[in-house]
C-alpha cells in the first residue's frame, strides 16, 4: 500500500491543475491572391479597400500588393468590399459582393468565441478585375487562399 | 502530455506491484501447511452482499460552488468477496463563465457507469483493495452564450448577445483505476478511488463543443478523477456468513461429542 501512496498523491496533485487549450492562431480572415492569365501578379499602385462606400477602412493605400487578408462581418449575409486602385493619372474602382453563411465557433468559456464563414457566391464589377474563383469556401483559422482574383 | 504519460506509467507500476504483494502474503501459508490447516482460509459465499454508496466529493464540490461537480450514487453486488459488479448513476453540473471572454457554459445532465471492481485482498477482514473498470456514457444538453459578444471590426462596439441553448451531445468513455475501502462501523464503510478516464466517443455540434461532460469532467481526450465513497452494506456480509458457518461447525462438533 505504501508503494502506491506516492503515485496516488502525484496523480491527485496533477488532477488539481488546469490548463487552457485555446487555439493559438485564432485569427479568422478571408485570404485572396491576384493573378493575370494564371500568373501570380501584384498591384504596384496604391490599393485601398473599404467595406461598402462608407464603411470601415480595411486596407489603406497599400502598394505592391500580391495578396489580401480581410475580415468578414460576423452577422451579415453578404459583404460588400470596394477596391480602389489609384495610379499617378488614373483611378479604378471595383466592387466585390461576397455572399456567405456564418457559423459560431465556441471552444470553451476561457477562449474567445469567433465566427467561421462559408462562402456561397462571389460577384464583382469589371473595372480592373476580370473574375474571381472561390478556391476554398471555408473561412476559418486556416491561412490558405479563399479567393483567386483574376485581373484584366 | 509528458507528465500524464509519467503518471500513467507510475500507475501501471503500482498495478503490477499489487499482485506481487498478494503473493508475498500467501507464501508463508504454503511454507507452513499445518498452520494453514489450523486457520482454514475463509470462503465467502457466492452472493456475499449488496451495497449502496454515494460519492461525497461531488456533493462537497457542489456545496463549495466549484466550477463543476459530479454527484453520484452507486449500487453493487458482492460476489465471493472478490468480484463487485457496479452501476453508478449521477448528475453532472457545471456553471462556468470565462473571466476575460464573457463566455458562459451551463449543463446539468445525468450520466451512467457500469463496470466491475476486483478485490485483491484475499482475507475477508473488511479491508479491500480494488482494481476498477468502468464503461460510462452520458447523453446531455448544454447552453453556451455571451451577453457582450461584439464583432470587433464591424460591430461599432455594439454587443450582439449570443445564445446557443439546448445543444445536444453524447459522450462515452472508459475508466481504469485503483480503490481502497475499509469498514467504519457495522454496515458503514468508507472508500477512496482514483481513476484514469479515456474518452472513446464524443458527438457534438460544430458550433460549440461542450466544455464539460457530465461524469467525465472537463472535456478532453483523457482525464483523471477520484471518489470518496460512503458505502452502506445492505445485504448479508461475509462476516455474517462466516459466523453462520462457524455456528454450524460448532453444532456438528457438539452432536459428534454427544
Amino acid at each position: 500500500m505504501r508503494r502506491c501512496l506516492l503515485p496516488l498523491l502525484t496523480i491527485l496533485m496533477l488532477a488539481a491543475c488546469e490548463s487552457y487549450d485555446c487555439t493559438l492562431n485564432n485569427h479568422v480572415g478571408l485570404y485572396a491572391a491576384f493573378d493575370r492569365e494564371g500568373t501570380a501578379v501584384q498591384i504596384d499602385d496604391t490599393l485601398t479597400i473599404t467595406y461598402g462606400q462608407t464603411g470601415p477602412l480595411l486596407l489603406n493605400q497599400s502598394v505592391k500588393t500580391a495578396s489580401l487578408n480581410l475580415p468578414l462581418t460576423y452577422w451579415e449575409e453578404e459583404d460588400t468590399l470596394v477596391l480602389t486602385v489609384k495610379g499617378t493619372d488614373y483611378l479604378l474602382q471595383d466592387t466585390i459582393w461576397i455572399k456567405k453563411s456564418n457559423q459560431v465557433h465556441y471552444e470553451s468559456p476561457d477562449c474567445p468565441t469567433t465566427l467561421f464563414h462559408t462562402i456561397e457566391e462571389v460577384r464583382n464589377t469589371n473595372e480592373f478585375i476580370k473574375s474571381i474563383t472561390v478556391t476554398r469556401p471555408s473561412v476559418n483559422y486556416e491561412t490558405t487562399i479563399n479567393l483567386q482574383i483574376h485581373l484584366l | 502530455m509528458h507528465g500524464r504519460k509519467l503518471v500513467l506509467l507510475l500507475m501501471m507500476v503500482c498495478l503490477a506491484a499489487t499482485p506481487l504483494h498478494a503473493q508475498e502474503q500467501t507464501e508463508p501459508q504454503q511454507a507452513a501447511p499445518a498452520e494453514a490447516k489450523a486457520t482454514k482460509p475463509e470462503k465467502a459465499p457466492l452472493l456475499s452482499g449488496v451495497a449502496v454508496s454515494a460519492d461525497l466529493v461531488g456533493f462537497i464540490m457542489r456545496a463549495m460552488n466549484a466550477k463543476f461537480a459530479n454527484m453520484e450514487v452507486a449500487a453493487r453486488l458482492n460476489i465471493l468477496d472478490k468480484y463487485f459488479p457496479v452501476a453508478e448513476l449521477g448528475i453532472g453540473d457545471c456553471h462556468r463563465e470565462g473571466a476575460e471572454t464573457g463566455n458562459t457554459f451551463d449543463a446539468t445532465s445525468p450520466y451512467m457507469r457500469f463496470g466491475l471492481d476486483y478485490n485483491f485482498n484475499k482475507k475477508h477482514n473488511g479491508n479491500r483493495l480494488f482494481a476498477i473498470f468502468r464503461y460510462a456514457f452520458s447523453s446531455f444538453k448544454y447552453d453556451i452564450g455571451n451577453e457582450t459578444f461584439t464583432d470587433p471590426i464591424y460591430g461599432n462596439d455594439t454587443p450582439v448577445p449570443l445564445y446557443l441553448d439546448g445543444q445536444k451531445a453524447t459522450a462515452q468513455w472508459l475508466e481504469f483505476g485503483l480503490g481502497v475501502e475499509t469498514k467504519l462501523w457495522r454496515f458503514i464503510r468508507l472508500g477512496w478511488s482514483i481513476r484514469y478516464k479515456a474518452r472513446v466517443g464524443l458527438s457534438a455540434p460544430d458550433e460549440g463543443v461542450p466544455y464539460f461532460v457530465p461524469g467525465f469532467g472537463k472535456n478532453d481526450s483523457s482525464g483523471w478523477g477520484g471518489t470518496v465513497n460512503l458505502v452502506f452494506d445492505v445485504g448479508k456480509s461475509v462476516r455474517k456468513a462466516k459466523a453462520k458457518s462457524e455456528a454450524e461447525i460448532e453444532n456438528k462438533q457438539k452432536k459428534n461429542k454427544e
